[in-house]
């Protein structure tokens, strides 16, 4: 491509026009998140006064203090990272092993079990979510991180995506293992799954992200608030206003506060996150 | 018995897996049927009383509004959050310095990993009459604040377009990897032809992202009928009339007031009406025809 200098008056003009787009697309999407940062450290007074925040005039972590201690969102945080951790291990474990499975040759069976988990994806979760409240309460699963964490322990995507990754697995190593007497777990916990590390980042990266934030399985089954999980906490906190009494009464830099908590560890993990979720979509969205 | 040694594993291993999917999607299904059929009560029997629940949800005008309301933000969303991404990836494609083009995929795509409780706090905190950025920017340039969330004319373009905001980097990165994977033959031909750059957007490049597109809009199509949490974080009693949507319809009734038979109906009708929309939309986009 030839450089700057050689272009004609019309493709700069249409190139610098093209910039500015995206440069007010970027700006749409940075202020928000400058804003909720210098909200949040903001004092209590600092925060209520009018005024365009978007450049931070002071650090102050009352809000933070505020929203951990006092209100307590150690404890939704605590159980978030319960259910996020264990629901995540289980997820990839479980995902993988499935993904291990149809990935055999000549497995009697091979197409219909396919089939079957495929056809889950088409089943939208919300849209039954009336029933499946029966099924947890029937199950003793409500108001328990248990039961949390059970609800998602497998999605036909996940599997899917292993199952993607384990193809392009060897099957001639797989095989020597097994003439060595190697069963089909063992050969699965010792080939195939470190052979499968991009695979399963991915799928961990995936899982991860919508534990983190889960929020309609917590809706329904959770009412004991002590059991809260942190999207459910930070919409009684932040959002809903009759959840608060008036004598507590919520600054914006101690809600703006809540909002940076939640996000840390997603941000945190964000750099993977590139480096995996475009293959990762690419092979989930693909087609078979 | 060689050949049941041979496989005993792989179908133990598959057994956790079945028994999840049985307990938790397929089950529910079928309960969900049951259920819709039957006078749901939580102690004693539970008649079956036909189509009831169904004459019930039918002549529920609020369910009317919920699928109206669906509709409208729902399609909002998906042809928006389906066409602007196209716009945003060309663009993008079209920028020279890699610094800037990587800082912009990144930063578009990060409300993307947001919750809707996070997006939904920004939002309402951003629009807020007291104090809120873009009323103080009102306010600044001698206007006057505006509660934007309690107000009917902007009730439903603000569902839309907080939606296109969490999600456009994502469908965008989508369509960018399918336009980095052109084949740059295709320009080198249409370059000789004299093709300018605007013409190889149009005859090369967009008809090359086709098979992306569809791919988007499917999936796109299949979370309209979806829309849950969203509005449950977003929404407030001043505006449920113009957001409350079907899965919000069924929360309230099933959850909220208990009336799960009446609730089951109106999701077995989604669920009815989102196999019939992937099976139109299947055919008409010719889905499965090509490899």
């Amino acid at each position: 491509m030839k450089s700057w200098s050689h272009w004609s008056l019309k493709r700069k003009f249409f190139y610098s026009l093209n910039i500015l787009f995206l440069l007010l697309l970027v700006l749409t999407m940075i202020i928000p998140l400058l804003n909720t940062l210098v909200v949040s450290l903001s004092s209590n007074i600092e925060s209520m006064k009018p005024g365009i925040k978007l450049f931070p005039t002071e650090i102050n972590f009352e809000g933070y203090e505020t929203i951990w201690r006092k209100l307590e969102l150690w404890r939704p945080f605590y159980n978030n990272v319960i259910v996020t951790v264990f629901g995540t291990f289980f997820h990839v474990f479980l995902s993988a092993m499935a993904g291990y499975v149809l990935v055999q040759k000549e497995l009697p069976g091979k197409k219909w079990m396919t089939t079957l988990i495929l056809l889950t994806m088409m089943i939208p979760g919300e849209s039954i979510m009336i029933p499946l409240y029966v099924v947890n309460k029937d199950l003793g699963l409500l108001n328990t991180l248990t039961g949390l964490i059970i609800n998602g322990l497998v999605s036909g995507f996940s599997v899917l995506l292993m199952r993607n990754f384990f193809l392009s697995v060897s099957y001639e190593l797989a095989e020597s293992a097994r003439m060595d007497g190697a069963g089909d777990f063992k050969i699965f916990l010792r080939i195939y799954l470190p052979l499968a590390k991009p695979g399963l980042a991915t799928v961990t990266l995936f899982e991860f992200v919508s534990r983190w934030n889960h929020f309609t399985s917590a809706l329904l089954y959770i009412n004991d608030d002590k059991k809260y999980t942190l999207q459910l906490a930070l919409r009684s906190l932040i959002i809903s206003s009759d959840s608060t009494s008036s004598s507590d009464f919520i600054t914006a830099n101690v809600r703006m506060a809540g909002i940076i908590i939640a996000l840390i560890p997603l941000l945190a993990i964000y750099p993977f996150v590139q480096k995996y979720f475009v293959k990762g979509i690419m092979l989930g969205s693909g087609k078979e | 018995m060689n050949a049941y040694k041979r496989y005993a594993w792989l179908y133990l291993m598959m057994i956790p897996i079945f028994l999840y999917f049985l307990l938790f999607s397929y089950y529910p299904l079928v309960r969900g049927a049951l259920i819709s059929f039957q006078e749901f009560r939580i102690i004693g029997d539970r008649p079956f009383v036909g189509f009831e629940n169904y004459i019930t949800v039918l002549n529920d005008p609020v369910f009317w509004r919920a699928l109206v309301n669906t509709l409208v933000i729902g399609g909002g969303i998906l042809i928006i959050g389906f066409a602007f991404p196209i716009i945003v990836a060309i663009s993008l494609n079209e920028v020279t310095r890699v610094g800037f083009k990587k800082f912009t995929q990144m930063v578009i795509y990060i409300p993307h990993l947001f919750s809707w409780v996070v997006v939904g706090g920004i939002w309402i905190y951003l629009l807020s009459p007291d104090g809120g950025l873009v009323n103080e920017v009102i306010k600044a340039l001698g206007g006057k604040p505006t509660h934007f969330f309690t107000q009917d004319e902007y009730a439903r373009p603000l569902m839309i377009l907080s939606a296109i905001w969490k999600d456009m980097g994502y469908t965008c990165i989508l369509y960018l990897a399918a336009i980095v994977g052109i084949s740059p033959s295709l320009y080198e031909a249409a370059k000789i032809d004299g093709a300018s750059r605007w013409d190889e957007i149009k005859n090369i490049m967009i008809p090359q992202l086709y098979p992306t597109m569809k791919v988007v809009f499917l999936l796109n199509l299949l979370g309209t009928l979806r829309i849950f949490d969203q509005i449950i974080v977003m929404g407030n009693p001043a505006i449920s009339r113009q957001v409350d949507v079907l899965m919000t319809y069924t929360y309230e009734k099933g959850i909220l007031e208990f009336k799960m038979g009446v609730a089951t109906a109106a999701s077995m009708l989604v669920i009815i009406a989102t196999l019939i929309l992937t099976i139109v939309a299947r055919k008409v986009l010719r889905y499965d025809e090509e490899a």
